[in-house]
C-alpha cells in the first residue's frame, strides 16, 4: 500500500519537482467513494472499483487544472504550500459533509474471509492487497517502460523544455500523470478501509506523510526507489507489531520515523537515490 | 498555384521573421530582430555570449513567445503557435549542450524524436537513415543516453531532430565542448543533412567554422541584428572579426 501511494507520489514528483500532499487527500476521498456506492447504494464491487478508479483520477485532473497549472514553474515552496493547502481544504470539507465520525467500512464478503488453514492467518483482503499492488506496480513499469507515453512522461519528468522541443504536449502528459497517481491513490484508499476495518475525513493524513517517508526512505525522484521505500516502510510497521512485545505496538509510528532520520544521516539520497550533482 | 520556373521570392522564404522582443520577465532579450531563412539553405546567426542568439531560437520553436513582431513559417503566421504544434509542422530545434534523455535508451530517444509521428514505415526509414549517419547510435542502441561520450550524445541530440522529420532544423551550438575530431565528423553530417532537403538555421560560437558552412550570416549584438549577408561577404568584412571579439 505504501508503496503504491509513494509510486503516485514519486510520478508527479519527478515530473512537477511537486511535493503532492494532496495525494493523501485521494485516498479519503477513494475511501469514501467506495463506502457511498458500495455500502449505501450496494453496486457491485467490481463496478464501484471502475468509479473509485474513474473519479479519483477525474478528481486527479482537477486538482492538476485548477490547482496547479498556474503554479507550476514557480518556486518549489509555492506548490508545497499550495498542495498542502488543498490537503487541508480537501480535509476540512470531507469533515464538514461526512462529520468527524469513523464510518464502519465493510469490504465485500468475499473478501472478508478469514483463512487460518496454513501456518499463517490472513483475509483475502490481504492477499488481494498484495496482488493489485504488485500488479499495478508491475503494469505502471511496463508503461514506462514499453509505450510513447510513458517514455515521454520520462522524459518530461527529466527535462520539460526538452520535452516541447519534440513535440510532446507537456500538459497533457501532466494530466495523464496526475490521473494515474490519483487513480492509484483512491484505490489504495479502498484497500485502507478494507484492511483497518474503518474510514474517516483524516485518514489521508497519515498515509500521506507515510507516503512521503517512502519516498525519502526509497530515494526521491527515484521510481523504484519509491516502491522499495513503500515496501521497506510496510514490513517495518508490520515486524515492529509482530515481534516487539505487545505493549510496543503502539510505537510502530515511532519506529517509522527513527528509521527515516537513521536513513536521512547515513544516506541522505536515500537508498536508490541520486548523489545531488553540484 | 503558380508553376512556372519563376518562383516567387515568397515561395523561397521558408521562415519568416519580423521584428520580435523577446523578454525573460522584464530583461530584454532580443529586440526588433528580423531574419529570413530561404528554404534549402543554411544559414548561420553567429554573436558573443548573451547576444541574444539563443533566445532567438527558442522564439522561433515557441518554447518563449515574442512580445511583439511576428514568425512566419511557410507563408503561416505561428506567432503563438504551441512548441508541439511547430514541430508538427516541421520546425525542430536541438538544444544546447546536448540534452539527451539520460535515462532513456539510444533507441527510445529515437523513439522520442518520432513522438508526433504515425507513419510506421517512413520512421523505420528515418531510424535507418540516422543510423547510416551515425554508426555508433546503431552500436550503442540499447544503453542509456546519459552514458555516451559527449559527441556521442550530440549525435544523439541530431538524430532525435531528425526523426521529427523537419523542414527548419534551428540548431545551437553543435561544436560546443567537442574535441575538434569529432567536430569536423559532426559538421560533415550537417552539411549532408541540408543535402538531403533540410533547411538549416545554425546558431554558433565557433565563427568559421559557421561562416564555411553557410550560405547566409546574420552577426547579433546585444539583442539586435547588427549585420547579415552572404557568409563570405561577412567573413570578409574585418569589423566582424571585432565585433566578435568585442574589440
Amino acid at each position: 500500500m505504501y508503496a503504491l501511494l509513494a509510486l503516485g507520489m514519486t510520478v508527479i514528483y519527478g515530473i512537477l519537482r511537486l511535493i503532492h500532499f494532496a495525494h493523501g487527500a485521494l485516498i479519503t476521498i477513494g475511501g469514501f467513494i467506495f463506502y457511498i456506492f458500495f455500502t449505501i447504494f450496494g453496486l457491485p464491487f467490481i463496478a464501484v472499483i471502475g468509479i473509485v478508479i474513474a473519479l479519483g483520477g477525474l478528481l486527479g485532473v482537477v486538482l492538476d487544472v485548477i490547482a496547479y497549472r498556474k503554479v507550476v514553474g514557480g518556486p518549489e515552496v509555492s506548490m508545497l504550500i499550495t498542495s498542502l493547502g488543498f490537503y487541508i481544504f480537501i480535509e476540512n470539507l470531507m469533515k464538514l459533509i461526512a462529520t468527524p465520525q469513523p464510518y464502519p467500512f465493510r469490504p465485500p464478503v468475499f473478501l472478508d474471509r478469514v483463512h487460518s488453514d496454513w501456518f499463517i492467518t490472513f483475509r483475502t483482503v490481504d492477499l488481494f492487497i498484495i496482488v493489485t499492488s504488485v500488479a499495478i506496480m508491475l503494469l505502471f513499469n511496463l508503461f514506462v517502460k514499453r509505450t510513447k507515453i510513458g517514455m515521454a512522461m520520462i522524459a518530461t519528468a527529466e527535462s520539460g523544455e526538452t520535452a516541447r522541443m519534440v513535440g510532446i504536449n507537456i500538459n497533457r502528459i501532466i494530466n495523464l500523470a496526475f490521473i494515474i497517481a490519483s487513480a492509484i491513490a483512491a484505490i489504495t484508499g479502498f484497500m485502507w478501509g478494507a484492511k483497518y476495518g474503518q474510514i474517516s475525513y483524516d485518514m489521508g493524513f497519515m498515509a500521506g506523510v507515510k507516503a512521503f517517508v517512502a519516498i525519502v526512505i526509497g530515494g526521491v525522484g527515484s521510481i523504484p526507489g519509491a516502491m522499495l521505500g513503500g515496501m521497506i516502510l510496510g514490513m517495518l510497521e508490520m515486524f515492529s507489531v509482530a515481534f516487539l512485545p505487545p505493549g510496543y505496538a503502539g510505537y510502530r509510528d515511532g519506529i517509522v520515523f527513527f528509521v527515516l532520520i537513521l536513513i536521512l544521516i547515513i544516506r541522505p539520497s536515500g537508498i536508490l537515490g541520486e548523489k545531488e550533482v553540484k | 498555384m503558380e508553376s512556372s520556373c519563376y518562383a516567387t521570392e515568397r515561395e523561397y522564404q521558408l521562415l519568416r521573421v519580423e521584428g520580435i522582443d523577446v523578454y525573460y520577465g522584464i530583461i530584454p532579450a532580443v529586440r526588433e530582430l528580423s531574419l529570413r531563412v530561404e528554404r534549402g539553405q543554411i544559414v548561420t546567426l553567429v554573436g558573443a555570449n548573451g547576444a541574444g542568439k539563443t533566445t532567438t531560437l527558442k522564439a522561433i520553436m515557441g518554447v518563449l513567445f515574442p512580445r511583439q513582431g511576428t514568425i512566419i513559417h511557410n507563408d503561416d503566421d505561428i506567432t503563438r503557435l504551441s512548441a508541439n504544434r511547430r514541430v508538427r509542422r516541421g520546425i525542430v530545434l536541438i538544444p544546447e549542450g546536448r540534452h539527451v534523455f539520460s535515462k532513456l535508451s539510444v533507441r527510445d530517444n529515437l523513439t522520442l524524436g518520432a513522438y508526433h509521428r504515425t507513419d510506421r514505415e517512413g520512421i523505420r526509414r528515418d531510424k535507418e537513415w540516422i543510423y547510416s549517419l551515425f554508426p555508433v547510435l546503431k552500436e550503442r542502441e540499447s544503453q542509456m543516453a546519459g552514458t555516451l561520450s559527449g559527441g556521442e550524445q550530440q549525435m544523439l541530440a541530431l538524430g532525435r531532430g531528425l526523426m521529427g522529420h523537419p523542414d527548419l532544423l534551428l540548431l545551437d551550438e553543435p561544436s560546443l565542448g567537442l574535441a575538434p575530431i569529432i567536430l569536423g565528423e559532426i559538421y560533415e553530417v550537417i552539411r549532408e543533412i541540408n543535402k538531403s532537403g533540410i533547411t538549416i538555421l545554425l546558431v554558433e560560437q565557433n565563427i568559421s567554422m559557421a561562416m564555411k558552412i553557410s550560405e547566409y550570416a546574420y552577426i547579433m549584438e546585444t539583442g539586435k541584428v547588427r549585420t547579415e549577408g552572404k557568409s563570405e561577404d561577412v567573413m570578409r568584412r574585418e569589423n566582424i572579426m571585432k565585433a566578435y571579439l568585442g574589440e
